[in-house]
């Protein structure tokens, strides 16, 4: 960074409540447009659902908007739209959200909705089997209709992964699917949906005081109950390369991922991994993108990141930091290797010159404000954010020393954690072989 | 305990920002607006060509000329020129449709004069290396390849094809055999031909300095040549039912593009139109969602757009389903769109939409990403800003007889385009009903 930047830019305003029921609510005021976005999130995702229910989590999502005690079927999306705003929730590893951005002066019917449906969905058999059948066809549009639909995210996470919680496929298998019932809806609401198994975010033009007195107002006297049993997910270190390969039937080109076991949530490892992908994978100065696409010319593009369904700022590790590529049939994945073996061992064997280390801050802190510009729901990247690092490091004030810690990676400890992370024997690699003619 | 639903006040008035809007003597125009509170700043060079400007037998050629863009400068090569964009925070991407092409990029808030220089540099002063041709044409034949297999992509060329025919419009896929005449004059000789200030026009939005980015603008652009004028091209979109199946045996899901050409956004029925796509298809409880996703459990993602080019729009309902109910999916599209245009919607479900829509529009202001769209928007169909200051008012003056109307005038189902790409051997019969394919 050059004299005169500031160096650590990032200075939300965090208020932290914990209500009688555990619900820790989070508020963070921004007066620049009269926009709110209420985010609710549950410690509940793909990791932690039940053996033999593959994919309940995120079918449990669906039924969230199903009706509650005081809301009818797809009673909340009317209620928002009708509202001027747009609502969405998603299934991720470590947790489900559930967020609306909305006009400013609608925070008190947004805040009553979200507390209506903690208190649980209030479905009814055709409901569930409605919503299995929209599922379903997610699974197809996403997955089993495209090409490359399962790369490499599901595949990668099945050869990367020996716990089951973070090798399963948590789009779910169709057998599992069609096996959940009304009885596993309401055991896995009870025992992953409590006010203390969860956080409330509220961003956006609000006043802080009337923000916590309605957050109090309507979700204070939703019963307590104790909050589950964190799952052990963790990994034992890998010490063999691995290689697997599938064939994909609609894909008319093979393609490549390496995947990498990453240093654990909120180490100092985990923050110089995250400027390595900044120097290795992101953006056209990266080595990868000067290596494999500008010289070598084998991929229009080679993607990845530290988190296949966000960033590493929201899950929990383990994670896998991949790259992927989608290349020609003349040019065989051990060239690419070769190719990309040679980028891996520079920066496992020297240090990264200052200019590149630099570089890497200045555009880890762009994609971190990148990341809170939501365009498609104003507001809900600063939630996410503040969501995550409440639910995942207990403290979502912590968003605030991001900078700081990336600011405090060396260039010794980059080339230290290259040495120790991106070994061959900690990898996986993955290739699809195209089913389809060209 | 369950709590009473909370009555709300009234919205408050929408609320525009304000544009600072500066033109150059050479016709090149720039608007500055101030949003958000993170230190980042939007910058897009909004150039009008694209991919209309294109002639027959070169499909694609704008996307050739688009990667080339990112191989350096004249006074940088492409490692150097990556390596000035990633210090600022960002990096170059090119968006580009029928009649423009953005080159933008995000960049931390105190470098937004710099990133504007580095947008000029690569719109005036490109380098084309003659080394990177090969590499370069390779990458858009793998591109041919990988388009060609995604479902919903053929489906759209298929529906463009048959609304456009001939004309631009209609020409998505190109023909692999035409990219052996794509080369590095035939690159230059596009981009210097199609360019230049009166077809420029820079936005910045976010958090900047202004008197820096607009001196950094004049710096870069004020001795720029005035280059050619916009080119029109108006399409004659196709009237009447047509249908086009694209076999993808043992398919899943068909995907379905389906609709017809509708008035466009200097109409005085637009507002009134959106308003009525939103209430049929446009929104998650729009209508059609509501019954062929939450009753019928077709599909997942259905949804109808407005899509928009000068003096061109058209209206479709886009969704993938479920193999065997292809044709009963089609049906309770078009059972939906007649039901509108048979009944006005009930005051109270259309109020709710209304709400939907000027609601929408103040958040659409709130990022600086959302307020460039905007003025892209405006810029593209010839609208000022009196559009989008009279926009909500006249969102709230459409009525059920009017949204009625509209449907009757302009969304009639006998003459809807339909494109399927799914399992011919499953599909052919069910959509008989609705026509006989053809090539």
């Amino acid at each position: 960074m050059t004299t005169g930047e500031r160096a650590f830019g990032l200075s939300l305003p965090v208020q932290r409540h914990t209500l009688a029921n555990g619900l820790r609510v989070v508020l963070s005021a921004d007066h620049a447009a009269p926009i709110i976005c209420v985010a609710v999130y549950y410690r509940v995702g793909m990791r932690v659902e039940p053996r033999g229910r593959t994919g309940f989590a995120h079918l449990f999502e669906h039924l969230m908007f199903q009706g509650s005690e005081s809301m009818a079927k797809m009673e909340i999306a009317r209620l928002v739209q009708e509202n001027g705003g747009n609502l969405n929730g998603s299934t991720r590893y470590d947790f489900t959200n559930y967020f609306e951005s909305m006009p400013a002066h609608t925070l008190d019917l947004a805040l009553w909705m979200e507390a209506d449906r903690m208190r649980g969905p209030v479905i009814t058999q055709a409901e569930l089997d409605n919503q299995r059948d929209v599922v379903k066809n997610e699974i197809r549009v996403n997955v089993l209709n495209r090409p490359y639909g399962s790369f490499p995210w599901i595949e990668m996470q099945a050869a990367a992964f020996t716990n089951w919680h973070n090798s399963h496929n948590g789009y779910g298998d169709m057998a599992d699917l069609d096996a959940a019932s009304l009885e596993d809806v309401q055991s896995f609401f009870r025992d992953y949906y409590s006010p203390a198994n969860a956080v409330l975010v509220v961003v956006g033009d609000i006043e802080e005081q009337q923000a916590i007195d309605l957050a109090r107002k309507y979700f204070e006297d939703i019963p307590a109950a104790p909050p589950p049993v964190p799952a052990d997910v963790r990994e034992p270190r890998q010490e063999i390369e691995k290689r697997v390969s599938y064939v994909d039937a609609l894909a008319n080109k093979p393609a490549l991922a390496v995947s990498y076991h990453v240093p654990e949530r909120g180490s100092r490892e985990y923050y110089a991994l995250g400027l390595l992908d900044q120097v290795l994978l992101q953006g056209e100065d990266s080595l990868l993108h000067q290596e494999i696409v500008s010289r070598r010319g084998y991929a229009g593009g080679v993607d990845g990141g530290i988190n296949f369904l966000g960033h590493m700022h929201n899950a929990q590790t383990p994670l896998l930091w991949t790259s992927e590529l989608i290349h020609d049939r003349d040019v065989s994945p051990d060239t690419i290797l070769e190719a990309f073996d040679a980028v891996i061992e520079r920066v496992r064997s020297e240090p990264l010159p200052q200019a590149t280390l630099d570089r890497a801050l200045v555009k880890a802190r762009a994609s971190l404000y990148e990341s809170i510009n939501d365009t498609s729901y104003p507001g809900f990247g600063r939630a996410d954010l503040l969501a995550s690092f409440e639910l995942l490091e207990d403290d979502a004030a912590q968003v605030n020393t991001i900078e700081q810690r990336f600011g405090a990676v060396t260039a010794d400890l980059i080339m230290e954690t290259a040495r120790e992370f991106l070994r061959s024997t900690n990898r996986t690699i993955l290739m699809v072989e195209p089913g389809a003619a060209e | 305990m369950t709590h009473p639903r909370p009555v709300l006040s009234a919205p408050p008035a929408a609320r525009i920002l304000p544009r600072n809007q500066q033109r150059l003597a050479n016709g090149m125009r720039a608007t500055f607006v101030h949003a958000g509170a993170v230190p980042m700043a939007s910058v897009r060079l909004v150039l009008r060509t694209g991919s209309a400007d294109v002639p027959a037998g070169e499909t694609w050629l704008e996307r050739f000329v688009h990667d080339y863009l990112g191989e350096g400068t004249e006074v940088r090569d492409a490692a150097a020129f990556a390596d000035a964009m990633a210090g600022l925070g960002g990096q170059l991407s090119v968006d580009a449709d029928e009649h423009t092409t953005v080159l933008r990029t995000d960049v931390l808030a105190e470098h937004a004069p710099e990133a504007i220089a580095l947008l000029a540099e690569v719109a005036r002063q490109p380098r084309f290396p003659e080394s990177e041709a090969d590499r370069l044409r390779n990458d858009i034949r793998r591109g041919l390849d990988l388009a060609l297999a995604q479902p919903q992509y053929v489906t759209f060329a298929a529906f463009r094809a048959a609304l456009y025919g001939d004309h631009p419009y209609g020409r998505v896929i190109p023909d692999a055999t035409m990219f052996e005449r794509f080369d590095t004059a035939r690159a230059r000789e596009f981009w210097v031909g199609e360019t230049g200030a009166q077809r420029a026009l820079l936005l910045v939005g976010g958090v900047f300095d202004e008197v820096a980015a607009i001196g950094a603008w004049r710096a870069a652009f004020e001795d720029w040549t005035t280059g050619p004028a916009p080119v029109e091209h108006r399409p004659t979109p196709a009237q009447g039912r047509t249908i086009r199946l694209l076999d993808r045996p043992g398919a899943e899901q068909s995907t379905v593009y389906l609709g017809r050409s509708v008035p466009d956004p200097t109409q005085p029925d637009f507002v009134p139109l959106e308003v009525t796509n939103l209430l049929v298809g446009g929104s998650f409880h729009s209508r059609i969602t509501m019954n062929i996703r939450e009753a019928k459990g077709y599909t997942y993602s259905p949804h109808s757009v407005l899509s928009s080019r000068p003096h061109d729009t058209f209206w479709a309902e886009i969704a993938d389903v479920t193999t065997d109910v292809t044709g009963a999916a089609i049906g309770e599209v078009f059972a939906e769109v007649e039901r509108i245009r048979t009944e006005a919607p009930p005051a109270d479900e259309l109020a709710g939409i209304q709400n939907y829509a000027s609601g929408n529009f103040v958040i659409r202001q709130a990022t600086p990403g959302g307020i460039l769209d905007h003025l892209e928007f405006l810029d593209l169909h010839g609208l000022d800003e009196r559009y989008s200051a009279s926009y909500v008012e006249r969102v709230r003056a459409v009525t059920p007889t009017d949204v009625q109307r509209i449907a009757q005038q302009y969304l009639g189902t006998e003459s809807m385009i339909l494109a399927v790409a799914g399992d011919r051997a499953s599909i052919e019969a069910q959509l008989a009903p609705y026509g006989t394919p053809s090539a």
